[in-house]
């Protein structure tokens, strides 16, 4: 019984932990790149949990072969996971795309920068969020 | 008829869409008009069915409810099934002349209106996640058509962000419940759902659905990609696919979170939304941004009817959303030509009439002047709120109300500077061509032909309200108590 | 400022997240639940030896139309936003002799564990994203070596789109025939074998091969930029 929290207890806070550290470099960091990086710690957080989720005791993984007669463990997360991890894959290329273009557009990866410039483009300027009249030349 | 079509068809359209067109160029125009105006039709059917006899589930693969997917069909969900493909197929109308990358464009409007249809049709915690996931990714991909990539990358991080928060609630609701589907989920809520897991998982999934229905803390994307999309993508996702998000959040409410801490929850982000909306739009120098704001204003008052428990918050929240999908997409439509600096627009009557008096009429039904259905839905929502006798329920209302004086003040604002303020020498407004006008003029009769339809279109909703409110209702359709206790 | 409230954020944040893992850990002994059941009635029901095939192609088979699409629409949309490479940008260097010929070696193999991953993905583990990962790196790893050689994204975007809608014929198919959508079809046949578990080993190939082709379309397609 020990030995099995002791196993959860270790893969709830690693999914714990990526997860957090997946945010904290969401909020924290202005470089896309970087950013990106932590959507992936973050939804490799959210996988890890996920699979933590079907772990029995004593089990085996659920494929059936001759002769076996162990538990399994619950097959409905690891098909969720499959599921999620090519969602997870489709999102970052489509992400690395984007930074692809805006890169070769600005030159610049800094999303600080990136808002001033879309509001420059598109005529509308925010100091602290807040739009302001734009000045006429 | 099966409810799968409605899914299954713009998928299939989709997967060919590009086949087709590489060997045939002449085939182009019709297929995605064709597709959805036969998703339309078996909607349409499918509404005549559920109205004749009563809500249903399908079942995919034949296993049943918990083990399995279905869907739940019911009027509310087919309402908003129906102004999806509508509202989609008008906004056809106002397509361009050929551009770079139509293929891609058109491939991606029949996917996100399959992603729709999935998104308030399913009954199961997982496959709406994934198809919230179809709706997010199409709409990134629409929001970076026309070259806008930083503010469409800045939209995907958030709205990433909010689908890992929506997937980590989900798996957090199965930690607890061992179940995915909603009406087993619905039977188990009361025991399982109290603790501190099943609330943490609801302020994740609202936090995550809020990304898309544009609620308070997470709607930043929404000025940024409104003002740099093509006017026909922001009319769609800002008129009509923000919604559906708030439909789930809604259904999650009706079945598995019926204590009032959560509708209070949803009612709170819901107030903070109009404030910041509306205060926001007052202040935009820009129209396309004020529109956006607006929005954000609008959905915030859909969130607050949705959070009134019962029959009462149903019908109103359904009245705005539906009010909102005619007004909204029509706005932006109008913008193509005019969507830039606010003191641009003077005396923009005199460049098009017709314009000018369409966005009037939009604008008045948008503040709530009656006889227009704007009012009508705002007064649904008063009458909502003030039935609840909850202290919480009583302030939202006088917000709501100095939020239509803050509407009144900026949309009046440009009104007056399109009809009494004199042409400037050096303007370059130019009157829109009319075909970016036919979608307005589509949206407008629908508007006219429900200010006549009030009576009967009220008796509907209040039918169709009072069966999407009964918990029991979703639960004896969908899941056999006797299989599964 | 902004780097100290995102600090406390995230402490909040794993503050609440340690709550819920020790309720979870602690308090919460799930038995039961519908992995449970699945797993009694998969066997009979499906028939395949793998039961998390079994889920993710009959039980939650439209979840797998669901991912396949999302997969589609980001190669959809990567192609609108990267648009088409012009025939005159430069191409990167070739790869040296040694990397070449590896490449090329290696490709007849790949293809042939990736075919075999694919088809014997209801009896072991494996199945047609696995599979088609593998697909897809056995085309790509040419292209790395030789960059002068693109993918025919004629040929992908075809495959790519016959077999999605093969997955959905399937699936309407047996909504004629059975009722269902997606139900499983030719019966189960005996566990283990080769051609059993019905419908499910095409329903797989047509997994395979479009993750196959869409994802070798997107990675080839990022490379050209």
């Amino acid at each position: 019984m020990t030995e099995t929290i002791g196993i959860q207890l270790v893969s709830y806070s690693g999914a714990m932990g990526l997860i957090l550290l997946g945010i904290f470099a969401l909020v924290n960091y202005e470089h896309l790149i970087r950013v990106i990086f932590g959507l992936i710690l973050l939804e490799a957080g959210v996988n890890l949990f996920l699979i933590t989720l079907a772990y029995r005791a004593d089990a085996v993984a659920p494929i059936m072969i001759e002769g076996q007669t162990a538990a399994m463990v619950d097959p409905i997360p690891h098909a969720l996971v499959l599921t999620a991890i090519v969602i997870g894959v489709a999102v970052q290329a489509l992400a690395l795309a984007l930074v692809i273009k805006t890169y070769q557009k600005y030159g610049t990866l800094n999303t600080r920068i990136l808002a001033q410039r879309i509001a420059e483009e598109s005529g509308t300027r925010m100091i602290e969020g807040i739009p302001t009249e734009v000045k006429k030349v | 008829m099966n409810a799968i079509w409605l899914v299954v068809l713009p998928l299939l359209g989709a997967f060919l869409l590009p086949l087709v067109y590489r060997e045939n160029i002449k085939l182009r125009i019709g297929i995605g008009p064709f597709v959805l105006g036969l998703n339309l039709i078996i909607a349409v059917m499918i509404w005549f069915d559920v109205a004749a006899n009563g809500a249903h589930t399908i079942v995919m693969g034949g296993f049943p409810a918990p083990l399995g997917i279905i869907f739940y069909v019911d009027q509310l969900a087919l309402l908003f099934v129906i102004m999806v493909i509508l509202g989609t197929l008008i906004l056809w109308l106002g397509k361009e002349k050929d551009y770079i990358g139509y293929i891609q464009e058109e491939t991606l409007l029949l996917l996100i209106v399959g992603g729709s249809c999935g998104l308030v049709l399913s009954g199961d915690l997982f496959n709406i996640y994934v198809f919230y996931e179809i709706v997010a990714v199409s709409s990134y991909g629409l929001a970076a058509s026309r070259g806008s990539y930083a503010a469409s990358v800045r939209f995907l991080i958030l709205g990433a962000f909010g689908s890992s928060l929506l997937l980590l609630g989900i798996a957090l609701i199965y930690a607890v419940t061992g179940t995915l589907n909603l009406a087993h989920l619905a039977v188990l809520a009361p025991q399982s759902l109290q603790g501190i897991v099943g609330v943490t998982a609801f302020v994740f999934i609202i936090i995550g659905l809020g990304v898309k229905a544009e609620l308070f803390p997470v709607n930043t994307w929404v000025p940024e990609v409104y003002t740099t999309a093509p006017a026909r993508i922001s009319a769609l996702l800002g008129g009509i696919v923000s919604k559906l998000a708030l439909l789930v959040i809604l259904r999650l409410l009706i079945t598995l979170y019926e204590s009032s801490a959560a509708h209070l929850l949803l009612l709170t982000l819901g107030v903070l939304g109009v404030i910041t909306g509306e205060l926001a739009a007052m202040r935009a120098t820009h129209l396309r941004q004020m529109l956006a704001y607006s929005s954000i204003g609008q959905l915030g008052l859909v969130a607050i009817a949705f959070s009134i428990p019962g029959p009462a918050g149903i019908i109103a929240g359904t009245a705005l959303a539906l009010h909102h999908a005619i007004v909204k997409p029509a706005l932006f439509m109008l913008t193509k030509a005019w969507g830039k600096q606010l003191s641009d627009l003077a005396g923009a009557s005199k460049v098009s009439l017709l314009s000018s008096l369409l966005f009037l009429v939009f604008a008045l039904s948008l503040i709530g002047i009656p006889p227009l259905p704007g009012f009508w839905a705002k007064f649904l929502l008063l009458k909502g709120a003030l039935e609840t006798n909850i202290a919480a329920y009583q302030m939202a209302i006088a917000v709501v109300l100095i939020a239509t004086v803050i509407e009144t003040t900026y949309f009046m604002r440009i009104v007056r500077l399109m009809f009494q303020e004199e042409l400037k020498k050096t303007s370059t407004l130019k009157a829109p061509a009319l075909q970016e006008l036919m979608p307005a003029c589509v949206f407008l009769a629908i508007l006219l032909i429900s200010v006549f339809a009030i009576k009967p279109m009220g008796t509907h909703l209040n039918t169709l309200a009072i069966s999407a409110a009964d918990k029991s209702v979703y639960i004896d359709q969908t899941f056999d108590k006797t299989l599964f206790p | 400022m902004t780097v100290f409230s995102g600090v406390i954020f995230t402490i909040g944040l794993g503050v609440l997240l340690i709550a819920v893992m020790k309720s979870l850990i602690l308090e919460q002994v799930l038995t039961g639940g519908i992995g449970s059941i699945i797993l009694e009635q998969a066997p009979t029901e499906v028939g395949s030896a793998n039961i998390v095939s079994s889920v993710l192609l009959a039980y939650r088979g439209l979840d797998t139309l669901g991912e396949l699409t999302v997969l589609f629409v980001a190669a959809t949309a990567i192609g609108l936003v990267l648009g088409q490479r012009s025939p005159d940008t430069k191409h990167d260097s070739e790869a040296g002799f040694i990397l070449r010929s590896a490449a090329d070696l290696l490709f007849p193999f790949m293809i042939m564990l990736g075919a075999y991953i694919i088809l014997h993905g209801h009896i072991t583990p494996g199945g047609g994203f696995q599979g088609g990962a593998i697909l897809a790196a056995a085309f790509f790893i040419p292209i790395l070596a030789s960059p002068a050689s693109p993918l025919n994204h004629k040929v992908s975007s075809l495959i790519e789109g016959l077999a999605g809608t093969a997955f959905i014929l399937i699936g309407l198919f047996a909504l004629v025939g059975k009722g269902y959508f997606l139900a499983p079809l030719f019966g189960t046949g005996d566990i283990g074998a080769l051609f059993s578990a019905g419908s499910l080993p095409l329903l797989y190939l047509a997994v395979g091969l479009k993750v196959g082709s869409e994802l070798a379309g997107l990675l080839a397609r990022l490379q050209e930029v």
